[in-house]
């Protein structure tokens, strides 16, 4: 029997929102309005990121430069800005500098056939390299107000983090449903066939996705440090594999072909939820860790084989 | 360079032309004085890209860093890559089937802080802790095999998630803590010191001697290079591609975790954050360096070793040259890039 797309994303839906209203009887100040909006605030981090990796994962990809760049893209803003630079112009190289990164990793993949995960492992390891090197390894902060307020403040109540998350979910979600660009994107991880019958090109397609997940990279990390008030140099290692986690519990087909950007930023809630009530109930984060890895294999396994049934199904009956 | 030279090299492993037809061979040496064209230049430097990287770094750096060529200064380059050289075979042979072990660094931690409560805190003699230690990165390996092979999750994402669980139980078992002052027997493992060298040089020796015949000398490194070429063409001809894809991650873990004990020994801590993404990345750049191929099927233990030293020696130079420790982090990702798009147009050119 196979379940049909429409029932199965209820019931993908479901299961979170059952988890929640257990977990907000069971957890003391888990339903507190404060703690939902810093929920959503500290997911916000993954969220965007996850938003760019969506596309990077559907289009058979992985972005593991997410590490790299959430420290070197905010380092070379907070270089900038201490040096006196404008607010804007600063972060704008640093969003610059994320994006370039990105183009690069689209670079390889599309020229050179280089595989996603090694140019990607490549180009985090360099930009976390250079985010050392800049300022010797030592973070920096004591940044301008308007940066520590974008994010610290609130807009009527909600925090501007939790806006920008808002932002971003839009745009991906616009890219993807309103756009040709989002069929492409399905199309080159679904049927590369088709996509080159139809005449278009796969090579910018991938410069596009890669470039995409680097700017939302950048975004993230300027997020971040504007959070903290603090570049640290290091500051990534702690959300790369939260972000693709994001997307494969909301869904996101490793195998390419297949993925929603709101169900990944909603993955990234329920990451950010996971953490916030294992840290209410006062467990490590090493033993989250030990956690959130183990659901990754554990549910890339059930998706492989759900579909392979299904494909098996479908083979049957035809 | 004589025809016969060039003959010779035909018929060595060329893995960028396996795919060409033998016909070039007789035409190049039916021209009695072959003449050495640009191409083919390139071509030999191909295939022995380990050996001309390594060769150009030790003259570039004999040439223009101070205290390079120095006896002493080989002996510290020697100890220092006899660490990274053991973990780099079993890394080759996951790269050979077209995999990636994204948890090595991991397990190198896992088993620093597990040896050092063996060998402290419950008094264990050496060689009950090695061999712990041995059956701990086997089981840790054979899960990484399972779980690609059985449960078809790719390779870097069952190494990222297990590495990530590795790393929160190395930090838990730890609690938070760094063992020091460990066992004289258990340290003798590694720093016994022969011909003025620890013993753990001698020890990757023999790993990699080991590991060079096992790949090059038997039915079973064969049956990896065909596996690495093409899973299904392999299986046609009856090579057992299941236990291939689940050995080689035993093994890659099993040598992890022999680096780690080691790499404790030589600083004489058991710690959880050692080894970590920076070592596995190190060893994945020397594997490349080596001319493993990131698409399966080339790889050899020699050239793989050949790039451990490379990139040692650029560790080295970036140390002897007082340049910022953090310039070799991007230095390694930069080699990688040339190695990659310097192999992907040789092997255009094929």
């Amino acid at each position: 029997m196979t379940i049909a797309p429409a029932a199965r994303r209820g019931l993908a839906l479901l299961i979170p929102v059952a988890a929640f209203l257990v977990l907000g009887s069971r957890v003391p100040h888990f339903l507190d309005l404060s703690n939902l909006l810093n929920v959503v605030r500290q997911s916000s981090i993954i969220g965007i990121c996850a938003v760019g990796m969506t596309f990077v994962i559907i289009i058979q990809g992985i972005d593991l430069s997410l590490g790299g760049l959430l420290a070197f893209c905010p380092m070379i803003s907070g270089m900038l800005m201490l040096a006196g630079v404008n607010l804007p112009a600063s972060m704008a190289a640093g969003m610059l500098a994320g994006t370039a990164m990105g183009l690069f990793n689209g670079l390889m993949v599309s020229k050179l056939t280089v595989p996603a995960f090694i140019t990607t492992l490549v180009v985090g390891q360099i930009s976390q390299g250079l985010a050392l090197i800049i300022n010797g390894g030592s973070s920096i902060g004591a940044f301008p107000e308007g940066f520590v307020f974008i994010g610290n403040g609130a807009l009527g109540g909600v925090p501007l983090s939790d806006l920008l998350l808002l932002v971003f979910l839009a745009l991906g979600f616009f890219i993807q449903r309103f756009t040709p660009l989002g069929n492409h994107i399905l199309a080159l991880g679904g049927n590369e066939t088709v996509l080159r019958q139809e005449g278009l090109s796969a090579a910018r397609l991938q410069f596009f996705v890669f470039g995409f997940s680097g700017f939302c990279a950048a975004v993230s990390g300027l997020l971040l440090s504007a959070q903290l008030d603090t570049v640290h140099p290091t500051q990534g290692d702690a959300y790369q594999l939260d972000a693709i986690a994001a997307c494969i519990i909301g869904g996101v087909d490793l195998a390419g072909g297949r993925g929603s950007v709101p169900m990944a930023v909603l993955g990234a809630l329920i990451i950010g939820c996971l953490r916030n009530v294992l840290n209410l109930l006062g467990i490590h984060p090493f033993m989250q860790n030990v956690f959130i890895g183990s659901a990754i294999i554990v549910i890339v396994y059930l998706s492989g084989a759900i579909r392979r049934h299904s494909e098996l199904a479908t083979r049957g009956a035809l | 360079m004589s025809a016969r030279a060039t003959e010779d090299l035909q018929a060595g492993p060329a893995p960028g032309e396996r795919r060409e037809p033998p016909a070039q061979a007789p035409a190049a040496a039916g021209k009695g004085r072959a003449r050495l064209a640009p191409g083919d230049l390139l071509n030999l430097i191909g295939r022995n890209v380990a050996l001309f990287i390594f060769l150009t770094l030790v003259i570039l750096a004999s040439l223009f860093v101070n205290n390079f060529a120095a006896l002493d200064n080989a002996v510290v380059i020697l100890k220092q890559s006899a660490i990274p050289a053991i973990a780099v075979i079993g890394m080759t042979m996951v790269l050979m089937t077209g995999g990636i072990d994204l948890s090595l660094g991991y397990v190198v931690g896992l088993a620093s802080i597990v040896s050092g409560i063996m060998a402290n805190t419950w008094l264990w003699p050496a060689p009950a802790v090695l061999a712990a230690i041995l059956a701990l990165g086997l089981a840790l390996g054979l899960c990484n095999g399972l779980i690609t092979q059985f449960m078809r999750v790719p390779a870097f994402i069952a190494t990222l998630g297990t590495g990530y669980v590795l790393y929160g139980l190395a930090q838990i078992v730890s609690q938070g803590s760094i063992i020091n002052r460990l066992p004289k027997d258990f340290l003798a493992i590694g720093r016994t010191p022969m011909f003025g060298l620890p013993s753990a040089v001698f020890l990757a020796l023999g790993v990699a001697v080991a590991f060079h015949l096992l790949i090059s000398r038997t039915i079973y490194g064969r049956q990896l290079k065909a596996f690495g070429f093409g899973a299904r063409t392999a299986a046609l001809s009856g090579v057992p591609g299941a236990r291939i894809n689940v050995s080689v991650y035993a093994f890659c873990a099993t040598l992890a975790a022999l680096s780690g004990l080691l790499f404790t020994i030589r600083v004489n801590a058991a710690q959880p954050n050692m080894g970590g993404g920076v070592f596995t990345f190190e060893v994945v750049t020397a594997a490349i360096v080596g001319g493993t191929s990131l698409f399966g099927g080339v790889g050899s233990v020699a050239n793989s070793i050949l790039g451990v030293l490379s990139i040692k020696i650029i560790e080295n130079c970036i140390n002897l040259l007082g340049v910022s420790y953090h310039l070799y982090l991007a230095v390694q990702g930069a080699i990688i890039l040339v190695a990659i798009i310097f192999g992907n147009l040789t092997n255009r050119r094929a």
